[in-house]
């Protein structure tokens, strides 16, 4: 008799050590912090990047929702937290649940149109709802200040501890703890019975149907999951940046995210982190070189990856080692 | 690490001496501009006007030498906008800044500039309210209230006293109407209709056809560059709106990168705006040759001039006051100078240039065989009218 268990892989750990990726995360963060102080503005945009391309992936890897309108979700957090900002208090946590309700609400009601659709009719509902939301902030502009943008955001002390100073350190510390809170949740989800059913659902929505999973319901669950966390990365941008614009909702934006993800790999959560940090480095660092040609090394670099790795760089470590094994 | 840690300590000592430094050293200007992606040419004529000016000036203003340091924002972008001047201002430690086309990408960094006390010159956007959000920004471009009211006074001396607004449904078009609408009224003269158009309009058949309709003395348009202002005139000309004596009154439609563009449709098209590359002086035409010259395919407009007399106002400010901001600005506050697109004075109050207005129509040039923005009436000497609303 073999043993018949299976259990199954967990994914986000490297090696098979715990928390060895999480240590590695926060090292990084902290020597980034130490070897370029005059770029915390750069990093900090990085980092909330890396949180919208986290709700991709769950939204995309995970449940295999095709969607180009992920900045409906993130604008729709943005314009939330800023105004809330603006009307009400100042205060930064506050500010992110509120983004956090506005993308998630936003992410239901959208989601439970957009879930029965699937295929390129998906990504075409996905890419009007957020060009509907660029249209409505466009024309109520006393609310939203159009496409001059909604200003007067003025920040309270984080916890009323840490004011937000003008080289950006409190920023990039408080953007960081924010992502590393939910990567570690989304991580937890990722092996959580709900993890494993959304990939399952990735696979093959019919064997799931065919089990008894409640596909729709699961579909809408992770898309919400999803447009929440947009919605934080919509609020930390506001916050930190303190003037919100009619590019927050931008079809680029949600394209540029999909090209992180696919960079780093879909359906892991460090090739969201990966993905996101090579293009943007690359992207900040070309274009400060040659502010004219950089988007020629972007376009070459996204075709290299996409031709010799095509599951993105997370899966160079394994693509290099059947190379050395000689194995196709 | 021992090194990181002096690097970041220098980091914050060097911010605060920035304050007190004066002696003769290398003044940096960062410029935030597009130099990528569909409004690279702007960040390219800003680039042509400042290598223009030095080539005119040098690239030293008092004791002190000048260097200017580019930075891509992309378009409309304020994240983008904010951290790239953050860490011009924290890394590069420029003094000035310049550039900023958008509106948003401008107003993202006034927090910045009242923290740094770093003086900013607009070389583009044009709205009005930037200005009052920090002490330290100055324009050198103009402001969409500043030529769009002239027009309207303008029109109604001339006996027009009917017009329909059409405008593109977007912020900058919004304050055109509302310029021109509160101008015209005021002045007297009845608006029929304001007409809004969607941003991604292509057929401006059903619009052109009710302004027909309604039979107004003129139309009054703002419409963004390029395309969809070369499908509003073609329309506008097929549906005969010219020869029922409909006027068209525009602004920066006819800008000089657009106008070739026209072909006879075109000719007898009637603008105001501030500068013309037509215009008519001696320093204009230096301009344009030197121009040329150093940049053969080089297209001069207000963007360019925006520039130009921007680092004009830059170098003045280090003349005066070496890296000290407040007293840089203070400094050029009432400024007068001779400008190719005519005399400027930078306003005390408003902080943006005063400038002639000029009311054009586009003709085609005998000699060169080109279409050229023929300046034929002036307004002098326009403040930033939107400041107050």
């Amino acid at each position: 008799m073999t043993d018949t268990t299976i259990t199954p892989k967990r994914t986000g750990r490297i090696a098979g050590i715990p928390f060895l990726g999480e240590a590695i995360l926060i090292a990084l963060v902290l020597a980034a912090y130490f070897l370029f102080p005059y770029n915390l503005a750069f990093l900090t945009r990085i980092l909330i990047m890396v949180l919208l391309v986290l709700s991709l992936d769950l939204v995309l890897g995970f449940a295999g929702i095709a969607t180009l309108g992920q900045a409906a979700m993130y604008g729709t957090g943005a314009y939330a937290a800023g105004l809330f900002a603006v009307h009400v208090t100042g205060a930064p946590l506050p500010g992110l649940v509120v983004g956090a309700l506005a993308g998630a609400v936003l992410a239901f009601i959208s989601g439970l149109v957009l879930m029965r659709a699937r295929g390129l009719t998906l990504i075409m509902l996905t890419i009007a709802v957020a060009s509907i939301c660029h249209e409505i902030a466009n024309k109520a502009r006393d609310v939203t200040g159009g496409a001059d943008g909604l200003r007067g955001i003025r920040m309270e002390p984080v916890l009323g501890l840490f004011e937000f100073d003008f080289i950006g350190k409190t920023a990039y510390w408080y953007v960081f703890v924010v992502v590393f809170v939910v990567f570690l949740l989304l991580k937890r989800l990722a092996n959580a019975p709900l993890g494993l059913s959304l990939k399952g659902l990735h696979e093959s929505p019919e064997r799931m149907a065919a089990i008894g999973a409640p596909v729709y319901r699961r579909l809408v669950l992770a898309y919400t999951l999803g447009g929440g966390i947009a919605g934080v990365a919509g609020a930390l941008a506001a916050q930190v940046t303190q003037l919100v614009s009619l590019e927050v909702y931008s079809f680029n934006l949600s394209a540029e995210a999909l090209i992180m993800l696919i960079l780093g790999g879909t359906g892991r959560l460090y090739g969201a982190i990966i993905g996101t940090v090579i293009f943007m480095t690359v992207h900040h660092v070309a274009a400060a070189a040659d502010p004219f040609n950089w988007l020629f090394l972007i376009g070459l670099m996204v075709l290299g990856v996409v031709f010799f790795l095509p599951k993105g760089l997370a899966h160079l470590p394994t693509a290099l080692t059947r190379l050395v094994r000689g194995r196709t | 690490m021992k090194s990181s840690f002096f690097r970041f300590s220098a980091a914050a000592t060097l911010l605060l001496s920035t304050a007190v430094a004066g002696q003769a050293e290398t003044i940096k200007v960062g410029v935030v501009a597009p130099f990528s992606g569909p409004f690279a040419l702007y960040g390219k004529q800003f680039q042509e006007a400042i290598e223009v000016y030095q080539a005119q000036h040098g690239t030293s203003a008092g004791e002190h030498d000048i260097e200017f340091i580019y930075k891509d924002s992309g378009g409309p972008n304020p994240d983008q906008a904010r951290s790239l001047t953050q860490e011009l201002l924290i890394k590069e430690q420029v003094d000035y800044l310049a550039g900023y086309v958008f509106t948003p990408n401008a107003l993202s960094v006034a927090p910045l500039l009242d923290q740094s006390e770093t003086p900013l010159v607009i070389f583009n956007a044009a709205t009005s309210a930037i200005n009052a959000q920090s002490d330290f920004y100055l324009r050198t471009s103009y402001t969409l209230w500043q030529v769009s009211a002239p027009l309207a006074e303008w029109a109604y001396e001339q006996g027009i006293r009917d017009v329909v607004t059409t405008v593109t449904d977007y912020g900058p078009g919004i304050d055109a109407e509302n310029a021109f609408v509160t101008a015209f009224e005021e002045a007297g003269g009845t608006i029929l209709d304001s007409i809004r158009m969607p941003l991604s309009t292509s057929d401006f058949t059903p619009f052109i056809q009710s302004i027909r309709e309604q039979s107004p003395d003129a139309l009054f348009t703002f419409l963004p560059g390029g395309p969809p202002t070369f499908g509003f005139t073609k329309t506008y000309n097929e549906n005969g709106l010219r020869e029922e004596g409909i006027m068209f009154l525009g602004t920066a439609e006819t800008e000089e990168s657009n106008l070739q563009g026209f072909g006879d449709a075109g000719i007898g098209l009637t603008t105001a705006y501030h500068y013309s590359a037509d215009h008519d002086s001696e320093l204009n035409r230096e301009f344009i040759a030197k121009n040329v010259e150093m940049h053969p395919d080089a297209v001069t407009n207000w963007a360019t001039i925006g520039a130009y007399d921007g680092t004009h106002v830059i170098y003045e400010m280090v003349k005066n006051a070496g890296a000290d901001g407040p007293a840089a600005v203070e400094s050029v506050l009432g400024l007068e100078w001779e400008s190719p697109r005519g005399p400027l004075t930078m306003d005390p109050e408003t902080r943006t240039v005063i400038q002639n207005v000029y009311i054009r129509e586009v003709e085609r040039d005998e000699d060169s065989g080109l279409l050229v923005n023929r300046e034929k009436g002036v307004i002098a000497t326009v403040g930033d009218l939107g400041w107050a609303e």
